[in-house]
Formats: structure tokens, sequence, C-alpha cells
């Protein structure tokens, strides 16, 4: 398996607070893996540093790199890391643009793309497939969707924007548990369809499940790492993150 | 007829405030004076294509004249707004500066406009070339000039083909986009700063048009001209309902019918007075502006 993104070393500041003290971690293609930790253990910073959301959000990269297919991206705008390397992240709390439709969410997203319309259409028939809530809501505006449907419409941007690597920040914030399962397994078939996931979830037992490697975060370290299964199995995880 | 002429040009400037605060949540102050450089590009070209005013200039006949000034006009107008937004707004932005200091520089950028123009040109004004064949129409009792004709269609033209840009297309999309979440538009592979300076270049190039139009209109122009019609643009456009384009052309109009109003029953000294005390009631009414409704803002 080719690895997709690697993240070498990473020291990142917000003013004059580090952040995260020196990070690793890759992905191969077609993987699941996910970072795990409590909240403010720099798990949303390393999403943040990857993508470099514009100011005043953005994470200042002081040391080390990204690595997308070997090359830096360190260099690369925002909006070209989605458009040119078919990334795309769920933000924390969504962000979709509630004062547009359902419809015109998902077309925003296709704004960068050249492939035509023919395959921009297939993209809309497969997003309302695996979210039929979003076809029945088409017309109305995005902010008066419930919490999972509008977490739905974060995922189905993300596909309409044609990436083949999604980045998820707690996608299950908020949600009522079946709606979370829902959200899950549809992430495992867009999985089984070649999509490399990167998750990051305060709810360790949860991701761990799902993912297949794991990353734990603590303070801006890596504390543990391993397959789904060792995590799961190790008694420093367990105590700390499982609940026992 | 005065009122819609009138509204008019109220209307094209409202636009150019209300799409950039639409955007970006900024009060572009130096949209009046825009409109002032507006003419006076108008005016320069304009001589330089026909001649006179001590210059040789091509001799362009004045169909000829009137039909490359407009678009040159639009043009070089909405480069002065970009220029703005690069060397002035941006800057700001990526800083993360509040708003209130973004406000402030849009404010010193207008003065900058007028002063400038003040030590470039001096104060002497000048005399706008004619470059239309005034036509009188009589429709019964009604009787209009072609200009007027052609100022009150101008408006309506680029009225609709702003709401067409900005609900049908994805650009337009982008702009509503930023105005509810800004950050999140570059997680949609969108180039937030183009999207930015094609809303500058949108609302310039309509200052740029009531500029020439303006001028052809009332062919004085001086380097104030912008200040008192950019004020009341502004307010036309708050009474609208800042941030909506219907807003800006009705509120635009009704302040031509309102000022005009005024001026049919009473002394013409009493016409702003009176003007801006009809639109503070309806503020007073209606916080939001006609078309407006209560924002939450996101960020």
């Amino acid at each position: 398996m080719n690895t997709l993104l690697e993240v070498k070393n990473l020291k990142v500041r917000y003013g004059n607070i580090e952040a995260l003290h020196g990070i690793s971690f890759d992905v191969k293609e077609g993987e699941i893996v996910t970072l795990i930790g409590a909240n403010g253990a720099g798990k949303s910073t390393t999403l943040l540093s990857i993508c470099r959301l514009p100011p005043p959000e953005a994470p200042r990269v002081i040391e080390g790199d990204i690595l997308f297919k070997g090359q830096s991206i360190l260099n690369l705008p925002p909006h070209k890391i989605v458009s040119d390397l078919n990334m795309a992240l769920v933000p924390e709390g969504r962000r979709i643009f509630g004062n547009l439709t359902v419809e015109e969410n998902l077309k925003l997203a296709t704004y960068a793309r050249t492939d035509g319309h023919e395959a921009i259409e297939r993209d809309f028939e497969r997003v309302f497939t695996l979210f039929a809530r979003l076809a029945e809501r088409k017309k109305q505006r995005s902010e008066s969707l419930s919490g999972g449907e509008q977490q739905m419409l974060a995922v189905g941007r993300a596909l309409m924007s044609k990436c083949s690597f999604i980045m998820l920040d707690e996608p299950s914030m908020g949600l009522a548990p079946l709606l979370m399962y829902d959200m899950f397994r549809t992430l495992k078939v867009l999985n089984a369809e070649g999509m490399t996931i990167l998750l990051i979830e305060q709810n360790a037992n949860l991701a761990l499940r799902f993912a297949h490697r794991g990353y734990v975060l603590d303070t801006g370290e890596i504390v543990a790492q391993g397959t789904s299964e060792e995590l799961l199995a190790d008694p420093e995880v367990k105590k700390a993150y499982l609940g026992g | 007829m005065n009122a819609l002429q009138f509204g008019s040009f109220y209307a094209l400037i409202a636009l150019g405030y209300t799409l950039v605060y639409g955007v970006l949540r900024l009060i572009n102050f130096a949209h009046g004076d825009i409109f002032m450089v507006g003419a006076y590009i108008a005016y320069f070209v304009a001589v330089l294509l026909l001649g006179g005013e001590g210059m040789s200039g091509l001799g362009l006949s004045p169909g000829l004249t009137l039909a490359i000034t407009v678009p040159a006009t639009m043009i070089l107008t909405s480069l002065v707004g970009v220029a703005l937004e690069r060397t002035m707004y941006r800057p700001l932005r990526r800083k993360g500066a509040d708003r209130l200091y973004v406000v402030i520089t849009a404010l010193m950028a207008g003065l900058m406009l007028e002063n400038g123009n003040l030590a470039l040109l001096g104060a002497s004004r000048k005399s706008f070339p004619e470059l239309l064949q005034k036509v009188i129409w009589t429709f019964g009792s009604v009787s209009v000039t072609n200009l007027k004709v052609i100022v009150i269609v101008a408006a309506l033209l680029v009225f609709v083909l702003l709401e067409f840009i900005v609900t049908k297309t994805k650009i337009g999309m982008a702009m509503r986009g930023i105005s509810y979440d800004k950050f999140a538009i570059p997680l949609m592979g969108i180039p937030l700063d183009t999207i930015i300076v094609f809303t500058f270049i949108l609302g310039s190039s309509m200052a740029g048009l009531a500029g020439i139009l303006f001028a052809m209109s009332y062919p004085i122009l001086e380097p104030y001209m912008g200040a008192l019609i950019g004020w009341k643009a502004f307010i036309a456009a708050v009474v609208g309902g800042i941030g909506d384009i219907r807003g800006a052309i009705v509120g635009g109009f009704l302040l031509g019918f309102i000022e005009i109003g005024v001026v049919a029953v009473f002394p013409s000294t009493l016409r702003d007075l009176f003007a801006f005390s009809v639109l503070l009631g309806i503020l007073w009414l209606k916080p939001t502006g006609l078309f407006g409704v209560a924002k939450t803002t996101k960020i």
C-alpha cells in the first residue's frame, strides 16, 4: 500500500503556545486511520495544520513537514489542497453554508472540478442515494436541517468535491446514537469503494472499532499507536480512553 | 421621471455597497469616491477620444466615443476598486484585523481618493463633453429625454444581471457562502481571494457606470461629488436592507422619489432633511431595512 499522507515531526504553534510538540503519523491508501485523545490533545489542530485554513484559525507550523504522496504540501494555498490533491475536510461543527439550500451547498463543492457535467451529475445521484434525506430536502435552506442531516450534508459536500481522501473531525458530535451508527456505516461503504479516511474522535471506543489503525494523542504528543486490536487491548489505553 | 433617474444613480451606487457588504460584511466607505473616480475616468477617456478641452484627442465622433467610453470606464474603475482591495483591505484581512479597522481604512481610502484628485487636478471643475444628442420624447403629458431613459434602463438591466449572477451561478453561490462562513470556502476548493476580487470588480464597475451616466446628466465634475451622493446611496442600501440586491434597488428608487416629492411641495432646501427623516422613520419601524432579515452572525 502506498503512503498517502505523511506527517513528520510536526511542531505547531497558536500564537505563543505550542500545541503540537513534534508528532509523526501516516495514512496509507485505502486505510481508515483514527486519531483519538481527550479534549485539547491537539486533534483538531492536526487537521487544521494539514488543511491550513486561513487566519485567524490557522495554526502555524514551525517545524516538521506534511507530505502528500511524498510531496510537501506546506506551501500550497488551502483551496489547492482540496482542489488539486482531492482531499476533503469535514470540519468540526460541520460548517455548512446555512444561508444556501442543500442543493447549492453540494453544487458549491463542485466549484473547482473540471471533469464535466456528467461526472458531477453522477456524484449528485450517488450522494442522494447514500443520503436519501438530502434528496428530500434539496430545496430547503440548510440551516433548517437537523444535526444529523447537516452532518450528512457535510459529508455529501466532501464527496461532491471528488475527494479520494476524507478527513473527519468529530463526526459523531451531537448525533443521536442511531444516526451516529448510520453515519459510520456509510463511511465504511465509502472505504470499501476505495476512500481513504482519517478520523478524529473523542469517542475512542467507536473510533477504534471502525478504524484499521490508530494513534493516541495526549497534550500535543503521540503516546501510543498500533492496529485497532492492539490499542483496544492495550491496558494503558483501556484505562485512559476506553473507560476501564 | 426625475425621481426615477435620481433613484437609478442611487441604486447603481447602492448595489456596490450592498455587494461588498453582503460578501465581506465590510462597509466600503470609499465606494462613493470610486463613483467620483469613475466620472473622472469617463471624462478623461471621452476627452482623449473626442478632443477638446485644450487636447487634440483622436477626433472620434461623439457616438463612437460613447460606445468606447462606457466599457473603458467600467474596466478602469473596477481596477481602482480592485487596487483598493489588494493594497488596503486584503493585508488587514490576512492579519485577521477587527472589522472596525477595515471600515476606518475604507473611510481613509475614500478621503485619499478625494484629496489625491484635488492634489493632482486642482480644485477647478471639469465640464463633461456632450456625447449624446439630446432627444425629447413625449408620451401624453410626460416628456422625457433619451438620456433619462438610458439611465433608468441601465439600472434595471444591472439589477437583473446581478440578481442572476448571485442566485444562479457558482461564483454567486460562493459569494453568498463567504458571507455565511468565509473560512469554510477554501475547504470547497474555492480560492477566497478570487471571489472577493470578483465582488469588487462587480461593485466598482457599477460605480463606474453610474459615474459616466451621472457625468452625462450633470456635466460638472469636482473631487467631492462622490461624498454626498455616496452617503445617500449607502443610506439607501441600508434602508433597503444592506446585503440584499433587491433592497439596494428599492432603497435607491425610494430615496429618489422622496427627494423629488419633497421638492415638488416644499422649498428645495428642505429636500435632504425631509428625505432622511422619512428614511429614518422606515428604519425606526424596521431596523433591518425593507428586505433585511435579522442576521445571526456566525463568526
